[in-house]
């Protein structure tokens, strides 16, 4: 056996020791993490076997990028125990039952809650690469569920065909939603933190009205209105169709986000039209100077952000719900807002940001019914965690300050 | 038919003049900020923090003005996190602005566990500030212009004063020309001696007070208590009246105005029952009201040209 079909099998056999894993982790099968280390270890392993130094090169970046977000989550759990020592609870036992919660006992919650999460964070990520802030993917969340539950009461076509076309066609409505605010933007100069954020509560309150048209029996909810449930073809399957531990609940609409993820990803690094976006989000001056249009490219990623939201919104109703029914309070949109700029906007660090603010969710549920502690301090850590690692110039800022007390600094001008 | 016109009366004005307060508050502050250089999109975050302290001071000291002065204060401080992160620590405005909006929901709602022992809605203050509303003598005999402008509850009057107030800073004073200077040529302004960045500060912490009374004069003065959410949209309402107001202060009052009118017919509306038409398409006036006026607006107005850049006099030395 030569030397590269020998590195060409290590990669599959790493990626699909890496996949199996992946869904079986996700799936609360806790020994799923040995085949994704592995897998990680076999990936090495291969480098390592093409080229020396470029291996380590690659642990050195994966490492260097780690290290701020790693210390701010460190950080902010720090600050959330002296939160809660000071308010008088014990931080100690809270946090036991916090990690146990989100990551062990509930960590199906986690996933679920996860799930949205990585398409609307996904939909900022993206209009952020091209310059602009989809502050309303919460509209077009609401939108895109409006259209999932429409479809998924009325269209009655074999699953394999139907399930597709619904996400398709929400996705696209949903598009559509942020049509008008790209409009504005390009034309007019309107912001679109203003337009979207305006259609975002345009949309969460004319739901109401959607939900009563499409009435169905407000016995089967706890909330004031809900709809019929859409038809049982039309329901995303879940993991215990082959995976007999899984939690009931628990659909393979994380399957989905993920390869969106992946396939979002693909788009902005390997593509013309990413690279357009991310050039006009980047300098819009050379961008229009190379040739590339500003307003097609600012029509396009607030399209397919709008896109992306929408799915969101699908995968919810289709995988978990079943059914849409007024819930002002879930905060899609707004929580992408935080994964995207968390994750600094890469689409694969998207799954991972919001895979932790899905344990936190989960973790502070259950920490709050076992220790009676209460649910909110998550919301502070979240906020403390999203300031530490957003502001990362302010460890450059620290580390020039230490330097130049110590006088091995670059040596400017000082200010008299 | 006579249903409808039957909305447009005295009472609806007054209302509208009730319902822009917030705004107006809100999009002076953004005035102020945003002519300075720094894009303040955090302000409905600020009101939500105003609003609470406010509400639960009153509370606490059964005195309405010391939940005024709290929800000001509050405002203030809070602002000046994003005034460190967006002067001192160089991060993006807006990236800022999503990021305080996220905290201070959490804040509130952590306060809220922890003194009252559930979230929503606080307990009702025992004295709102709508009580001390107060009909100037003679002037509110005026027809029309008198109940309107002259029969009205302390923060409303203390909005007044301060359109005019900061509209005099801007256009008269030498505060408010390194004010504009810094938001159009922050250099010269440090040319000539003067620190864009205490300037700037300044003008952050500024636009924190005004949220936070706008935020306390929604909690204590037009309401009895503090409900999360309450704030609904109002602070990014008022960066629109600001952007379509011109970056100035009357601008930014007259198209609070206007919002607040939308909203005062949105609630009227609401209450008549049209027939046959869900009471929630009315709830949208303001929303709708904000996209048309920005998308009309927006191109005859200019923004300060230094706008969301950073200003950093440090760079050569890094």
């Amino acid at each position: 056996m030569n030397r590269k079909t020998l590195l060409v099998s290590l990669t599959l056999v790493s990626l699909v020791s890496g996949i199996i894993g992946t869904v079986l982790y996700l799936a609360s099968y806790f020994w799923g993490l040995l085949l994704i280390l592995g897998g990680a270890g076999i990936f090495l392993f291969s480098r390592f076997l093409r080229d020396k130094t470029e291996a380590v090169e690659l642990l050195k970046k994966s490492g260097k990028s780690l290290l701020i977000p790693v210390a701010g989550i460190i950080l902010a759990v720090l600050a959330g125990g002296i939160i809660m020592l000071l308010t008088g609870y014990d931080p100690v036992r809270a946090y036991k039952a916090f990690f146990l919660g989100g990551f062990v006992r509930n960590w199906h919650v986690s996933v679920l809650n996860a799930t949205p999460l990585i398409f609307t964070g996904l939909s900022i990520a993206f209009a952020f690469k091209a310059g602009l802030f989809n502050i309303g993917a919460e509209g077009q969340y609401y939108v895109g569920t409006m259209a999932a539950t429409f479809l998924g009461i009325r269209m009655g076509l074999p699953p394999l065909l139907s399930i597709p076309l619904i996400f398709l066609i929400s996705g696209l409505i949903s598009a559509a939603y942020n049509l008008f605010p790209a409009f504005l933007k390009v034309r007019t100069g309107a912001h679109e933190v203003i337009t979207t954020m305006m259609f975002a509560h345009i949309a969460r309150y004319l739901s109401p009205i959607f939900i009563r048209a499409m009435g169905g029996d407000p016995a089967t909810s706890p909330h004031a209105y809900v709809t019929y449930p859409i038809l049982e073809g039309n329901k995303l399957p879940i993991f215990r169709s082959f995976l007999p531990l899984a939690n009931y609940r628990l659909h393979v609409g994380i399957i989905l986000a993920i390869l969106m993820a992946l396939f979002v990803y693909y788009i902005l690094y390997y593509t013309k039209y990413g690279f357009e976006i991310r050039a006009v989000g980047q300098n819009p001056n050379a961008a229009r100077a190379q040739g590339i249009s500003i307003g097609r490219n600012i029509f396009r990623a607030l399209l397919f952000a709008g896109f992306l939201a929408g799915l969101s919104g699908t995968n919810q109703v289709l995988g978990l719900t079943h059914k849409m029914f007024e819930n002002l309070d879930a905060g899609y949109g707004w929580n992408g807002i935080s994964v995207a700029l968390l994750a600094s906007n890469n689409p694969i660090g998207v799954i991972f940001t919001s895979l932790l603010w899905g344990a936190l969710d989960a973790g502070g549920q259950f920490m709050s019914r076992t220790t009676q502690t209460p649910n909110s301090i998550v919301e502070i850590i979240k906020g403390i965690i999203l300031f530490l690692i957003v502001a990362r110039y302010m460890y450059t800022y620290i580390g020039n300050r230490l330097k130049r007390k110590r006088g091995s600094g670059p040596v400017g001008r000082e200010k008299v | 038919m006579s249903g409808i016109l039957s909305v447009f009366n005295l009472n609806l004005l007054i209302a509208t003049i009730r319902l822009s307060t917030p705004i107006t508050l809100a999009a002076l502050g953004a005035t102020i900020c945003e002519r300075a250089g720094i894009v303040n999109i955090a302000m409905e975050g600020i009101m939500i923090i105003g609003s609470f302290f406010a509400a639960v001071t009153a509370l606490a000291t059964g005195n309405p003005w010391l939940g005024l002065l709290a929800g000001l204060l509050a405002g203030g401080i809070f602002s000046l996190i994003h005034a460190v992160a967006t002067i001192s620590l160089h991060l993006d405005h807006v990236v800022s602005g999503a990021v305080l909006n996220i905290l201070a929901f959490g804040i509130t709602r952590y306060l809220m566990v922890l003194f009252f022992g559930h979230p929503g809605t606080t307990d009702a203050i025992p004295l709102s500030l709508y009580r001390f509303q107060w009909a100037i003598p003679g002037l509110s005999k005026i027809p029309v212009l008198g109940p309107i402008f002259f029969n009205q509850t302390p923060i409303v009057y203390f909005s007044f004063i301060l359109v005019i107030f900061f509209a005099f800073i801007m256009k008269k004073t030498k505060f408010g020309l390194h004010i504009r200077a810094a938001g159009e040529h922050p250099l010269a302004l440090e040319t000539i001696g003067v620190s864009v960045f205490k300037i700037r500060y300044l003008a952050v912490f500024i636009s924190g007070l005004t949220s936070g009374l706008a935020g306390a004069y929604l909690s204590i003065e037009n309401n009895v208590s503090f409900t999360e959410g309450m704030t609904n949209g109002r602070g990014f309402i008022a960066l629109a009246a600001n952007i379509s107001g011109g970056w100035t202060p009357l601008g930014s009052f007259l198209s609070s105005l206007f919002f607040g009118f939308a909203d005062a017919l949105q609630v009227r509306f609401q209450i008549i029952k049209l027939v046959n038409v869900p009471s929630e398409i009315f709830i949208i006036f303001p929303y709708v009201a904000t996209v048309i006026v920005v998308a009309g607006l927006v191109r005859k107005s200019r923004s300060p040209k230094a706008l969301g850049n950073d200003f950093m006099i440090e760079k050569e030395r890094d």
